[in-house]
């Protein structure tokens, strides 16, 4: 028996069947086909699939969709919001397979949205304390560490 | 302008980083699910396998067995008598893992049903699992060799040069055993493919996650009896691969099997359990090395005894084994080298191609013994290597003839970079922790191992009517950016913005011959053939333009898209359709294609009777420093800094480069420091991101590149590889730094705490004793572990668990999705519960993925996280004064750490658990009643938790250094993982609990925990909130050692006092955590310290009195009352003297009647 569950993703109102309790990963990806979430892992232990719900981020992978009451944020949603931070990425080889990256976007575009702490050397550990969350196999984070900080002293430099 | 050598973003960077790119699984259509049945035994026989009711149920449309395939079908791999592994188990089955069958179905829960159905008989052999084991008289052999000893796959028995002449000049020599851990690529996209095919034509077609779309071409034709040709792969991005992906991997031709079959596409991919437990990894070296030098520290001779576990089948176990023996006498000097090394098989999953190829797990033993000859005369490590280096355009021992080799440069490089020489000389530090510097230097052959067929590369470049330009390779980019660097080379050559360059790799129908990106080949073989593609059509073009122009060509250059010359210039495209041999290309728009073969020369094969061979064009060399802080007292080792030099030619793209040396170097820090597959009876025991110790990101703060630039005229444009050279030194680098820093020489890696602490207490010569004989109450679990591997164990093993309830449900089919119960409040939530079908559902982090392992799981969840009163946190005030911290239970754990009146010891210890992404989930109350800490239990394995009283205990004789109890283990070992847990007792926290008939009840912290991760709760009870004191003048704090930022507790420690305005403590807390089954409260070290002014040593000279009048270890698992008394101690530091000490949570006083 269908069981209608309405998200809101992206900013879209979209009615979905949640019946068999669908993990809001596979309703992103095989529904609404919005394949920018990944799943690596599928138990909630590496960050592919994060998602923004009610603007936090949230592994979609191990999240039923019946239980998402709030906005659901995905990678494509945040893509015009993180263009600087996906073009800081690109010239600090901040992604090479680019598995993770839409993860990594995702988890940073929040973290850059609370704002960094004003101190250089607390900023790495707390963006790398924060994004530890998002496995990356191929850069060893320091360039998404760099990305993130970079974007954050240059927001900062435009908002003051 | 030019574009070879600057630092430009990968060509399609905007896609990629927004989630746009498509991989395997993106791919949508309508496509059945596949999925591998596989073998639960390391070694037994198939007797019967019947799929009958399999084929039966609904939505499956393929079942496939080795009938499906021919009755002699085997991968060819190395080929000839090495080729031994058929595509389905074929009457025996060699590892855990091994795939005996495969289903396509509608749905994923359709082909789950549809494994279960399937019904395999086996009949269990005993099987070795260690190369020791293997290689020991009358130990059952896996497979007929052609060596003379057993399990025995190949045998290498050599020397070269003089090596009698070199130990007979030594003056000083050092002997030891070395291992480097079977490591997972645990790229992040797992192994894909999706299969459809073509009837009509008897053509299948592949979108496949590889590097080397040509080696899974000839794999899966041969394996379906199909013409290479008729075999298409066509293109897709693929997410990191590191020699997972660099040849054939199973899925691929099982996904096209069964997509002939069943007439229908295919998708298989592994699970991230399958990559981690049945893919190819690492294989492990286990080398006995013996260095010889002379007095003034130059390397005279290496004698060498090396076991390659090869896993189950060849794969390239021969090459792999061979390139890295070749470290012995490739990047020195030495007179001579001896060495024996035998692939050994085992009945563990076979060893696959990893980056570094051999030469990382060489290169620790060699690499480590130069600095303990520094050591022993007195030399700088660095100094010593610098006297060792090999010179240029010379030949190896080991046959290479080197072109370039700045390995000095590099040295140097780190000496800088790293202020080498004036920080180690200052004074060190005699605290707790400790700072080393170690080096490594390595080599490794760049631009292509030969191998058949592996000098030639050939490419296309396509120009087209509007001035784009298009490259073609048969290679696969999986992240190394080698797309964005042939697009360079071709912007140059044709003298075009690289914004007009697209490339097209993979895709057989429509690019020329190429092997793939493997072996270090991509830069040098493809930069060879598309520079001279792109070359051969430039010269086309010019003679074009000089022809319309009436000019000469040599007078014609190519410039800003235009052909220039002093008579006139004319735009690049319009000399396609001048060309007169313009085609129409798939848009039917015309296209002036070049194709060139580049072929390599100067190589040579290794052959029978050849063993010394210039395997490749070129040598990469590179040398890391590592800077590690190690914590005496806990036994962690971090690395606070590291700086990777390379000697890498020419940089086409810095930052790729760059990227290829940071990338690498991380993984092999991951293999120094906490990387290693686990198994017990064969069977991987961590075959999950949170049980297999990667490094996150927090776990690598600084880790730096350094290009030594420079030119190698053997390589394109100058460039060498580099990305399989980064991980070659991290493991010695990292074993020499420790080395510096505590004086014990570490020879296995990974480097984990409990090897530091175990040597460290060797060095100290310190031992606990137990006394276990003066404890009656122990006697019992002493004489059950005891008969453990006397036989209890194989017992319960063989035939205890087949009694099991868990072992049973997997007979039936899969539980179908439990209904959800939304509830609208706690008393609607609560009745809901009183039914035994209903369970309680949070933030379902730790349950949800639980679930396919458990016998009977929930059929309803009743959805509490939601519920206002469980969502409530707030101070409360007492009316006679004080306050409380009250904390519903769904309040997260993101919310608890973040609310200002969270004591600082939970607040840190929430910091501390999994992710962010979890904590913002995870309710607390979900965190208080996870399942129990045990990888064995969590992963599955038939245990007495998880299958029932008649089942053994894997962790008594199996790997139980981190997880497992020291004190108190009784039937079960593991431990109560929850951090909130441990902390709550040290802050005298009361816990509400309610149940179905509406009544209420608290319990104290301290009793909420039964046994390992069990609690008191009733089956309809739930817990809806914990309520913390907050009494004034309480300091507190937790501290916890963990493999990886976001672990699970391996030990911890959890203490609050109240400190008067004396200094002395009152109110003192402390429990351990991940020590015992359950948070171990200290009550006699809490005793002793009331109404005192601690000091660190004194504390722990108290809380090692209780550990050894408690303790009853494990036998590996004694080092981790060392680390719980350490973090004790740096727990009452953090009280006294650090960052507890300076904001105390609530203002000072000194409490009443004191
Ligand atoms: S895929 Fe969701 S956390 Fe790994
Ligand atoms: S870029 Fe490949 S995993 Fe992060």
């Amino acid at each position: 028996m269908p069981q209608p569950h309405t998200l809101v993703v992206n900013g879209e109102t979209v009615e979905v069947d949640v019946a068999g309790l669908p993990l809001l990963a596979d309703v992103l990806r095989d529904r609404l086909r919005r394949t920018g979430t990944k799943v690596a892992c599928g138990r909630g232990e590496c960050g592919a699939c994060t998602v923004l719900v009610g603007g936090r981020p949230t592994m979609a992978c191990i999240t039923p969709a019946v239980l998402v009451r709030e906005p659901v944020e995905t990678v494509e949603g945040l893509a015009a919001e993180s263009a600087d931070l996906r073009a800081a990425f690109a010239d600090s080889g901040a992604f090479q397979c680019g598995f993770c990256t839409p993860g990594q976007v995702v988890a940073a575009t929040a973290l850059l949205r609370d704002g960094l702490p004003a101190a250089d050397e607390d900023r790495r550990a707390h963006v790398g304390h924060e994004l530890s969350g998002n496995v990356c196999r191929c850069t060893g984070y320091q360039a998404i560490v760099d990305s993130v900080c970079a974007v954050a002293a240059a927001r900062d430099g435009v908002s003051s | 302008m030019t574009w070879v050598g600057r630092r430009v973003r990968p060509l399609d960077w905007d896609d990629r980083s927004a989630g746009r790119t498509l991989f395997t699984a993106d791919l949508g259509g309508d496509h059945l699910v596949g999925r591998v049945l596989r073998s639960p035994h390391p070694y037994a026989e198939i007797v019967a396998i019947d799929t009958a009711r399999a084929r039966r149920m609904p939505g499956v449309h393929a079942v496939i067995t080795a009938a499906d395939f021919a009755p002699d079908a085997l991968y060819v791999h190395r080929g000839g008598p090495l080729s031994d592994r058929p595509p389905l188990a074929r009457g025996v089955v060699r590892h855990v893992g091994q795939e005996v069958a495969a289903v396509a179905a509608e749905t994923a829960a359709q082909a789950e049903a549809a494994l279960r159905a399937i019904r395999v008989r086996y009949r269990p052999r005993p099987a070795p699992l260690t190369p020791t084991a293997a290689r020991a008289a009358g130990a059952p052999t896996l497979h007929e060799r052609t060596t003379d000893e057993p399990n025995v796959a190949m045998l290498l028995d050599m020397t070269w040069g003089d090596p009698d002449a070199g130990r007979a000049a030594a003056a000083v020599t050092v002997e030891g055993s070395f291992a480097y851990p079977s490591v997972s690529h645990a790229a992040m996209e797992p192994n894909t493919t999706l299969a459809a095919w073509d009837a009509d034509h008897g053509r299948v077609e592949l979108w496949t996650s590889t590097q080397a779309p040509w080696f899974i071409a000839k794999e899966v034709s041969q394996l379906l009896g199909l013409d290479h040709d008729d075999v298409v792969v066509r293109e897709g991005a693929t997410g990191g691969g590191f020699g997972s992906k660099s040849k054939a991997s199973e899925h691929e031709v099982l996904a096209a099997a069964l997509a002939r079959a069943a007439r229908r596409p295919v998708l298989l991919a592994l699970s991230r359990e399958e990559e981690f437990g049945s893919n190819k990894p690492r294989h492990r070296f286990e080398t006995h090395l013996r260095t010889h030098a002379d007095a003034d520290g130059v390397l005279r001779a290496l004698d060498a005894e090396i076991d390659v576990d090869n896993g189950s089948y060849n794969h390239m176990g021969s090459s792999v084994m061979r390139v890295g023996v070749i470290t012995l006498g490739s990047m020195y000097r030495p007179d001579g080298v001896r060495f024996v090394s035998r692939l050994v098989d085992t009945a563990t999953q076979p060893g696959g191609q990893f980056r570094g190829y051999g030469t990382p797990q060489v290169s620790l033993a060699m690499e480590s013994q130069v600095d303990e000859i520094a050591a022993r005369l007195g030399l700088d490590p660095i100094a010593m290597r610098l006297r060792n280096l090999a010179p240029e355009h010379a030949e190896t021992l080991c046959g290479y003839r080197v072109g370039t080799n700045r390995l000095g440069d590099c040295l140097v490089a780190v000496r800088d970079g790293l202020d080498w020489d004036v920080a180690r000389a200052a004074a060190r530090s005699s605290g707790a922790v400790r700072r080393g510097w170690g080096v490594a230097a390595g080599s490794h052959g760049s631009g292509a191992y030969a191998y058949e067929q592996a000098n030639r590369s050939d490419a296309a470049v396509d120009l087209f009517a509007d001035g784009r330009v298009r490259v073609r390779h048969g290679g696969s980019d999986a992240g190394t950016g080698q797309n964005t660097i042939l697009a360079q080379i071709a912007a140059d050559e044709l003298g075009v913005d690289l914004g007009d360059v697209a490339v097209l790799s993979m895709d057989s129908d429509r690019t020329p011959f190429e092997l793939g990106a493997w072996s270090s080949r991509g830069t040098h073989m493809t930069g060879s053939s598309v520079g001279q593609a792109s070359r051969e059509l430039a010269d086309r073009l010019r003679r074009l333009a000089a022809d319309k122009l009436g000019t000469s060509a040599d007078a014609v250059t190519l410039r800003g898209g235009r052909a220039r010359s002093d008579a006139g210039d004319v735009e690049l495209g319009d000399l396609v359709d001048l060309s007169g041999e313009a085609v129409d290309g798939a848009a039917s728009e015309p296209v002036l294609s070049h194709e060139t073969s580049y072929l390599l020369e100067g190589t040579e094969m290794l052959a029978p009777g050849k063993d010394r061979a210039n395997l490749s064009p070129s040598y990469a060399f590179a040398a890391h420093g590592a800077v590690v802080d190690v914590d005496t007292r806990t036994g962690q080792v971090r690395v606070a800094d590291y700086l990777a030099a390379h000697d890498v030619g020419r940089a086409i793209n810095p930052t790729a480069v760059e990227g290829q040396i940071v990338g690498g170097a991380v993984m092999g820090l991951g293999a120094a420091l906490g990387e290693d597959l686990v198994r017990e009876g064969g069977r991987v025991v961590n075959p999950t991101y949170l049980h297999y110790a990667l490094p996150r990101n927090a776990d690598v703060p600084s880790v730096r590149a350094h290009i030594v630039a420079g030119h190698e005229a053997a390589g394109p444009y100058g460039a060498k590889s580099v990305g399989e050279m980064s991980i070659v030194p991290p493991g010695a680098a990292v074993a020499n730094a420790v080395a510096d820093a505590v004086g014990v020489r570490i020879r296995e890696l990974p480097i984990t705490p409990d090897k530091v602490i175990t040597a460290l207490a060797e060095q100290e010569g310190r031992r606990r004793r137990h006394g276990i004989w003066r404890r009656p109450s122990r006697w019992w679990i002493a004489a059950i572990r005891a008969l453990y591997p006397l036989g209890l164990h194989h017992v319960l093993d063989r035939w205890g668990t087949r009694l099991g309830a868990a072992r049973r449900a997997r007979r039936h089919d899969p539980a179908p999705p439990p209904e959800i119960r939304m509830p609208a409040d706690l008393g609607e939530a609560l009745s809901a519960l009183r039914s035994p079908r209903a369970a309680a559902l949070g933030g379902g982090t730790d349950q949800l993925p639980d679930r396919p392992r458990q016998a009977r799981p929930a059929p309803v969840l009743v959805a509490v996280g939601t519920l206002p009163e469980l969502r409530r946190i707030e101070v409360h005030r007492h009316e006679g004064g004080g306050e409380h911290l009250h904390v519903g239970g769904a309040v997260t754990l993101a919310e608890l750490a973040r609310h200002p009146a969270t004591p600082t010891a939970l607040a840190e210890a929430v910091r501390g658990i999994a992710s962010p992404q979890i904590r913002n989930t995870a309710t607390v109350a979900g965190n208080l009643v996870q399942a129990k800490r045990c990888w064995f239990f969590r992963n599955g394995f038939d245990c007495y938790k998880r299958n029932g009283a008649t089942s053994p205990c894997y962790a008594i004789l199996g790997d139980h250094r981190f997880q497992h109890a020291a004190v108190d283990g009784h039937r079960c070992q593991a431990v109560t993982p929850s951090d909130v847990g441990n902390v709550l007792p040290a802050l005298d926290a009361v816990l509400t609990l309610a149940r179905g008939d509406g009544s209420r009840r608290e319990v104290g912290a301290s009793a909420f925990y039964s046994g390992p991760g069990e609690t008191v709760l009733r089956d309809d009870e739930i817990l809806v909130a914990v309520d913390v004191p907050l009494p004034a003048g309480r300091r507190s704090a937790y501290t916890k050692l963990g493999l990886y930022t976001g672990d699970f507790a391996t030990a911890a420690a959890a203490l609050s006092v109240v400190v008067g305005e004396d200094g002395r403590w009152h109110d003192v807390r402390l429990v351990l955590g991940a020590l015992a089954p359950t948070p171990w409260r200290l009550t006699e070290v809490e005793d002793a310290l009331r109404g005192t002014r601690p000091t660190v040593a004194g504390v722990r000279r108290l809380v090692d009195r209780v550990l050894d009048a408690h303790a009853h270890p494990l036998p590996r698992n004694g080092w981790k009352l060392d680390a719980a008394a350490g973090l004790c101690e740096q727990a009452v530091e953090e009280i006294v003297t650090g960052a507890a000490a300076a904001v105390p949570e609530r203002p000072a006083v000194t409490p009443a009647g004191v």
